[in-house]
């Protein structure tokens, strides 16, 4: 909020926050010269394939690739045995969560476990020695879905795993039986929520380089190179500082790319025992089938209110589909939990999460980390409720809504919060949109999200987010960040967010990023972190280069002490007097030479401390979704839509609306076009003929009415946006089929043959009470 | 991954029916937008492929008021969706071209590579089958043509014998008072059909059917023609309530196969709506 932050600093205008900044990575881009760990080649490169199980659940009892070896142009092959065995996971806090050998030495879990990888000279000649090899299985019996996993007579997928539950999380605070005491109205719903496919462009691959001096560099596309680093030394059992991670570009990573993959811990131990660099590329089939996936939910949900709509207690019960491992499931446990209390105040809530093990791919997080779930859920239910009690949906909403200062119980303190701006702005839309052909409705859903998660179970001893300014003697910067861009833009975030503080323009400063020997340990882009975490680094970096050379011209000025001095694009100049100063760059020249040619370091860093359980800030927002249906066939079209969104100060507008309408199609894409469904653990849809992605024909216009807060522990007042607008899409769809027909559909996504289905099912049913 | 193979480059199209003829385990590549994927796939691994895209005296588009359009075989969709002649003439072929695969599809895959690949969900023969099209083939020993309603055998099999390709399409210039029409039912836009329903109807006076040809796509292994429906229409004067009986008709007679994306029933129910809704549109069109 410029005017507010205005008052608080009189004399701040931005010069470079949320002006038309064009990406600094496009032209590297758009011109074909980014080079992607897709287009590394390393000479005398082999390169990899993977073996996969064909069964869900099965004993390794042999493996014999003797034949493998034969082949001319094959250099090796490694099993399970060439490992230590390691298991391993990202919640390193907790060992019993660390469940994962990613060449699992006994046992395979799921369809498309890696089981043996090999090295050829080419690639044509990796997939064909494949056949080669023979894998002697005893095959257990498996189950796929949560609900049976936990039968007790259930197959057994990892020992001593009651139930095979694999994590329970718990959220409580109120006393939920006396506020649900107090409620005029209860209401209880089940609900299911689909998997989905992370669906980067790029898809996974890597490219490791041992050398006989015992270190080893990766190229590979992910979303955080330390944690990459620091996961491989665990499961290598050589020392972090040994290994260097370069993932300068990365196409997309939304969640499924923080955790080992197939590609990187086998193309590291090939090249560790052959020597030789090796790279390995999943085929969009090996995306779909062996990385992870959005986690597939059953909710349970029952919610008590007051006649007048004001929300009393909430009660929710989650069965999560965990796959074979652990991955970030559990942090996606957690936070679905905590989202399905939002953005409402409740005077007591209850969450009680389980997340199961079945034999299907392993799920994760996933853009949005179990909050669009959540939403579905909550935001469906809320709308029923309204029409049960014949209440205005929004006003419901608005009456129950956070507030700025709210405190939720042992969980956080809402610092900033524009949802009530976000309520007026769709019901203005809504107004100006008139009434509505007869096959169309309005559907609205309210969301919000964290500003990255405050939780260490990485265990790092490091900060959150570090960032280093070096300031040259031409006045050129080179900003250093442990922050990852993978598309989002954050290179050129965190550049606008340098120029800013240091007092200089964006074509200043030269990012660099994606390096583990050259950059700080940072825990990467993913829970819509980097903003407000590396951002405050970045920004208290620049500060303290722009302090060390200010005090220089201080010293220079011979100014009252009394007199503030600053620099803002370029200019160096004393506050109160703007129209008198000096150049920036021949600052830097003088400083540099004051300092006896010893640089000016800017360092920075950001640890969350006292914020609560989930994270820092939170985003809030309301979207209204016109859609279409055609009720012969039961097909969706979304023709329109409006989404207001306060994410506190925006730094790159150009960034945050491409973030949003990218958002938009994942979410709309969960809602009612991605599906993966298993058959006997199968995955049936594993290309892109099958699984169904927006394409721009489907998009509707997704404008954004930008909400105007500030939040305090941003940057300049920034907070998360991009992943949070994942959450209400799905939510909003289903409202407005409710607006429409009256049906209440309790699965996602929602396909065409469900709506006719729920629709014949209800005409039924009101015929049948007629009679 | 795609095998490796030896790659054949006629000049003509007589080189190439002499290649043709002369390799065994030879695979014909037009644009290659279906070829390269089944070969990607591991599906086929020809020895040979012969490409024809370069077959100028294939590439083009005919018309004449007595004989009806011909299409050659390399003539690309994009060719076809921007024809003035097919536009003033058949405009349900560039209706559905334009619904037909991506741009970038089009402008490189050919209709004869679409009809020859016989996916039972493609497009464009649900269209030139309601047209009366014939299909001319031929191979180094001589021609021949067929209608092409007789053109496909099974999932993804063809009347073509060993060596011969596929020449040409021949549209005939409808009757007078004829209109067709096509809709396919997918989940996103210029996906293949989930379904797909082509109707022509030819009208005696301005109500009553003459003739009508329905085609039925992706509801069975061949695009099939709902016989039973087009029975059911001869003769009678139309209106929405006949359209919607014959989508009955059309939907029992057919026997699409169940799949990810929607069961035997509502596909079946899907080609009732669509029947219904194509031949409104037809009669509309044919009443002009
Ligand atoms: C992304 C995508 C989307 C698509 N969407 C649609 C859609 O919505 N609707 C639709 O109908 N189709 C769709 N298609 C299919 C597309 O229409 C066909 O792939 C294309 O028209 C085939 O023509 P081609 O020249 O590329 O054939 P090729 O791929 O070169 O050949 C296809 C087959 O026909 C054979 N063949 C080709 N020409 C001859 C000939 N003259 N004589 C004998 N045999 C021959 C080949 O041997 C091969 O078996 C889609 C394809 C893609 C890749």
């Amino acid at each position: 909020m410029i005017e507010k932050y205005a008052v608080l600093y009189p004399h701040t205008k931005f010069h470079v926050i949320n002006t038309h900044v064009r990406n600094i990575d496009g032209v590297a881009k758009v011109t074909g010269r980014a080079v992607y760990t897709f287009d590394v080649k390393l000479p005398g490169m082999l390169y990899g394939k993977i073996l996969r199980s064909p069964h869900p659940h099965a004993k390794i009892l042999n493996i014999d690739f003797s034949k493998a070896l034969e082949l001319p142009g094959v250099m090796g092959v490694v099993t399970g045995k060439d490992t230590l065995g390691v298991k391993q996971g990202i919640w390193r806090r907790y060992k019993d969560l660390c469940d994962e050998q990613i060449l699992p030495v006994d046992k395979v879990r799921y369809i498309g476990e890696p089981v043996a990888a090999v090295a050829a000279i080419t690639e044509e000649i990796a997939e064909k020695v494949l056949n080669l090899i023979d894998v002697d299985y005893e095959v257990l019996p498996a189950v796929f879905e949560p609900l049976d996993a936990i039968k007790k007579d259930a197959p057994e997928i990892h020992e001593g795993f009651e139930r095979n539950i694999n994590v329970t999380r718990h959220i409580e605070w109120g006393d939920v039986e006396e506020a649900f005491e107090e409620a005029d109205y209860i209401r209880e719903d089940w609900f299911k929520c689909g998997g989905q496919a992370h669906m980067c462009m790029e898809t996974r691959c890597a490219v490791s380089s041992y050398t006989p001096d015992g270190k080893l560099t990766i190229y590979h596309s992910n979303q955080s190179p330390y944690y990459m680093q620091a996961l491989m030394a665990g499961v290598l059992g050589i020392r972090e500082g040994d290994i260097r991670v370069i993932s300068h570009y990365v196409g997309g990573g939304f969640g499924g790319k923080f955790e080992l993959d197939g590609a990187i811990f086998c193309s590291a131990v090939l090249s560790m025992k052959l020597r030789r660099p090796v790279k390995i590329v999943y085929t969009r089939e090996e995306d779909f089938i062996a990385t992870k996936r959005r986690t597939p939910m059953y909710y349970y949900t029952r919610t008590g209110v007051k006649k007048d709509g004001t929300f009393c207690a909430r009660e929710a019960k989650v069965f999560t589909n965990g796959g074979a491992y652990t991955g970030m499931g559990a942090t996606a446990l957690y936070l679905t939990g905590f989202f399905h209390s939002f953005p409402y105040r409740w005077k007591a809530y209850r969450y009680d999460g389980y997340r199961v093990y079945t034999n299907t791919l392993p799920s994760t997080s996933m853009r949005g980390f179990g909050a669009p779930q959540a939403m579905w859920c909550s935001e469906q239910q809320i709308e029923w409720i309204a029409a049960d009690l014949g209440l205005d949906p929004i006003e419901m909403r608005r009456k129950n809504a956070h507030h700025e200062a709210y405190v939720i119980p042992g969980q956080a303190t809402i610092q900033s919060c524009g949802i009530q701006q976000c309520f007026d702005e769709i019901q203005k839309w809504i107004k100006t949109k008139g009434k509505l052909p007869k096959n169309r409705a309005i559907g609205i859903s309210a969301a919000g999200f964290m500003s990255g998660g405050i939780f260490n179970w990485f265990d790092t001893p490091y900060a959150f987010s570090a960032a280093m300014v070096i300031i040259n003697q031409d006045g050129t910067v080179e900003l250093h960040v442990g922050a990852q861009d993978i598309g989002q833009g954050s290179n050129t975030t965190l550049a606008i967010i340098c120029a800013e503080a240091l007092g200089v323009k964006v074509e200043d400063i030269k990012v660099h990023s994606g390096d583990t020997d050259f950059c700080p340990p940072d825990l990467g882009a993913w829970g819509s972190r980097q903003t407000l975490m590396a951002g405050n680094a970045v920004k208290m970096a620049a500060e303290d280069a722009k302090r060390q050379l200010l005090e220089f011209a201080y010293a220079q000025s011979g100014m009252n002490i009394v007199y503030d001095l600053d620099i803002k694009d370029r200019w160096v100049h004393a506050i109160a007097r703007p129209e008198r100063g000096n150049d920036y760059t021949e600052l830097v020249k003088k400083a540099l030479r004051g300092k006896d040619g010893h640089r000016i370091i800017g360092r920075g860093y950001y640890t969350p401390h006292r914020k609560g359980m989930i994270s820092p800030a939170y985003s809030y927002m309301l979207q209204g979704v016109e859609v279409e249906v055609d009720e012969e066939t039961g097909k969706i079209r979304l023709v329109d839509s409006l989404t207001a969104h306060d994410c506190g100060q925006p730094i790159n507008h150009l960034g945050l609306i491409g973030q949003l309408e990218g958002a938009f199609s994942m979410a709309a894409g969960y809602g009612y076009l991605e599906y993966m469904p298993y058959e006997d653990g199968k995955l049936m849809n594993p290309n892109l003929v099958d699984y169904k992605v927006m394409r721009a024909t489907e998009m509707p216009p997704t404008p954004v009415a930008e909400i105007d807060t500030y939040e305090p522990e941003g940057p300049y007042g920034a907070k998360e946006a991009g992943e949070g607008l994942t959450n209400p899409t799905a939510a909003a769809i289903g409202n407005a089929l409710f607006h429409l027909f009256g049906i209440q559909i309790k699965e996602c996504p929602i396909k065409p043959e469900m709506v006719l289905n729920t629709l014949k099912e209800k005409r039924e049913k009101e015929k049948n009470s007629k009679k | 991954m795609i095998n490796d193979f030896n790659y054949l480059k006629p000049g003509t199209l007589k080189e190439a029916l002499a290649m043709y003829a002369e390799h065994d385990d030879c695979k014909v590549i037009c644009g290659g937008q279906s070829l390269l994927i089944i070969m990607r796939q591991g599906m086929i691994a020809p020895e040979y492929l012969l490409d024809i895209k370069h077959v100028d005296e294939l590439n083009y588009i005919k018309f004449d008021k007595k004989g009806g359009l011909k299409i050659g075989a390399t003539t690309t969709h994009h060719a076809v969706e921007k024809s003035d002649v097919v536009k003033a003439n058949y405009p349900a072929l560039v209706a559905m071209e334009n619904k037909l695969a991506s741009i970038q599809v089009r402008n490189w895959g050919t209709i004869c590579g679409n009809l020859a690949h016989a996916d039972p969900a493609g497009d464009p023969a649900p269209v030139l089958i309601a047209l009366k099209a014939n299909i001319k083939v031929g191979s180094a020993k001589g021609e021949r043509t067929m209608a092409l309603d007789e053109f496909f055998v099974d999932y993804f099999e063809t009347a073509l014998q060993k060596g011969e390709l596929v020449l040409e399409i021949q549209v005939p210039v409808p009757q007078p008072k004829t209109g067709t029409a096509y809709q396919k039912f997918n989940l996103l836009e210029s996906d293949m059909g989930i379904v797909g329903v082509a109707a022509s109807i030819t009208l005696n006076g301005n109500k009553k059917c003459k003739e009508a040809k329905i085609v039925l796509g992706n509801a069975g292994p061949i695009p099939k023609r709902s016989k039973r429906a087009e029975e059911f229409l001869a003769g009678k004067a139309l209106n929405d309530d006949v359209f919607t009986e014959a989508g009955k008709i059309a939907s029992e007679e057919c026997e699409p196969v169940a799949d990810i994306h929607a069961s035997e029933e509502y596909r079946k129910h899907l080609i009732s709506v669509l029947t219904k809704r194509i031949l409104k549109k037809a009669y509309e069109e044919a009443r002009g």
